[in-house]
């Protein structure tokens, strides 16, 4: 009974900025009114595909009137203005990182972001402080316990790159790393040790950081760190994330839930998403 | 509700301001409850509802602009897509196809669309439908001619 979509020309008259560049977008000083609520922006958001601009509650109610249409809460939302398809919702844009809310998907119902990623990507949040009463770094160093292969590597790693993505597939990524970490130990077997330790701390942290880089962006230092951490400890991860979590005094069973997420879990919007967005990086090509 | 009551009370406004932006359309709020609205709308040219005033009825639900206003025509109209009786209209961004980035205004626009542009395959008025889908171009244009006259045109004198 509905009439054909195609036969509503001036459909995108309205109020339609017409951007179809993401960065022609970012470049665009349109001051609103945001087309929802009509008033002046609270909380910029923008539609991930499109780049349209909303406010955040105001997108976020929309993708949520959409959702309660379909038994099966659909992944994306048609743009308002355009409808084009968005995954997620792009808001506290600071000039250098943004936060993202994906559509019809908080961590809590995801499947692959368990409670430990999400305590992983906590730590990011808060200064760590030194560990160093619990896990000497430098006796690694000395001692060249780098040279021996950590079985629980690559599991860290996966986490703990699926926590900063907030991917799931990064499997290729991990193996990057632990290839690079892999040729590290092995150069270092044949060659004869001339330089000190502390040296060798640096060239390792600085072949991680480029192999790291890409993805992590900004949380690549903090990243490499972190890992200097686990490698020192020489923990499994359970056991590291004991020694961790005492280490900033969170309470093992009740960090998860005392956070910030604790107000209405529907406006909750996960944890700060940590991807840079950096108008040089070579992705967009 | 207080979310609508603010977004109409833009959209006021915005009438207010640019009531001679579209001469085609005359939206007009109720002066007791914010969420009734009145447009006048022209036939548009070159279609056989050139000439004619529509009057239009909105009811704004509470959720709006989440969900579509409610518009039907006041003024009797031959039309596939509106009701005869009832004057309800078949039009998908009403239903399904609404946007929150739709306004009265432009609504009243793209009922003025439908109006050049009739859907004779989802009819809500058979009639004017089947003289379309047959073919019978100028058998639904006198028809339509006819009841703009009748009903649409200002009364003389």
């Amino acid at each position: 009974m509905e009439p054909e979509q195609g036969d509503q020309p001036q459909q995108l008259q309205v109020n339609d900025v017409n951007i179809h560049n993401k960065n022609q977008s970012l470049a665009a000083t349109d001051t609103g009114p945001c087309p929802i609520c009509l008033g002046s922006f609270v909380e910029e958001s923008y539609l991930d595909i499109c780049f349209h601009k909303f406010c955040y509650t105001c997108i976020l109610h929309w993708t949520k009137v959409v959702a309660a249409k379909h038994s099966r809460k659909p992944p994306s939302v048609k743009c308002p203005l355009c409808k084009v398809e968005n995954f997620s919702i792009i808001y506290g844009y600071d000039g250098s990182s943004f936060q993202r809310q994906h559509v019809n998907q908080d961590f809590a119902t995801s499947s692959f972001f368990s409670k430990a990623h999400r305590y992983r990507l906590q730590c990011y949040y808060t200064e760590p402080g030194l560990l160093d009463d619990k896990i000497n770094v430098s006796q690694y160093w000395k001692s060249r316990k780098y040279l021996q292969l950590n079985r629980w590597l690559q599991s860290w790693l996966k986490r703990e790159i699926q926590a900063l993505t907030q991917e799931e597939d990064v499997d290729i990524i991990t193996h990057h790393i632990l290839g690079v970490i892999d040729s590290f130990s092995r150069r270092n077997e044949q060659v004869h040790q001339t330089k000190k330790h502390e040296a060798k701390q640096e060239e390792f942290k600085t072949l991680v950081s480029d192999a790291a880089r890409p993805f992590l962006a900004r949380r690549t230092d903090r990243f490499v760190n972190e890992l200097i951490i686990f490698l020192a400890s020489g923990l499994n991860i359970e056991a590291y994330d004991e020694v961790y979590k005492q280490h900033l005094g969170w309470n093992t069973s009740s960090v998860i839930v005392e956070d910030e997420d604790s107000e209405s879990n529907e406006l909750v919007p996960a944890v700060p998403y940590l991807y840079i967005f950096d108008e040089n990086s070579s992705e967009g090509d | 509700m207080q979310a609508s009551r603010a977004r109409l009370f833009k959209e006021y406004k915005e009438v207010q301001r640019e009531k001679s932006a579209d001469p085609d359309i005359q939206l007009v709020c109720d002066d007791s409850n914010i969420f009734k609205w009145t447009a006048l709308i022209k036939g548009p040219s070159e279609t056989p509802y050139e000439g004619g005033v529509f009057q239009l009825a909105f009811s704004v639900p509470e959720q709006y602009p989440l969900q579509p206003p409610q518009v039907r025509f006041l003024t009797k109209i031959f039309h596939p897509n509106v009701h005869f009786k009832t004057g309800e209209i078949c039009l998908d961004i009403l239903k399904n196809a609404w946007s929150p980035a739709w306004t009265l205004q432009s609504v009243c626009r793209a009922i003025i669309a439908l109006m050049a542009h009739p859907e004779p395959d989802s009819p809500l008025n058979c009639d004017s439908g089947n003289l379309l889908r047959s073919g019978d171009v100028r058998g639904y244009q006198s028809m339509a001619r006819m009841y703009t006259r009748l009903a649409a045109s200002p009364k003389k004198g």
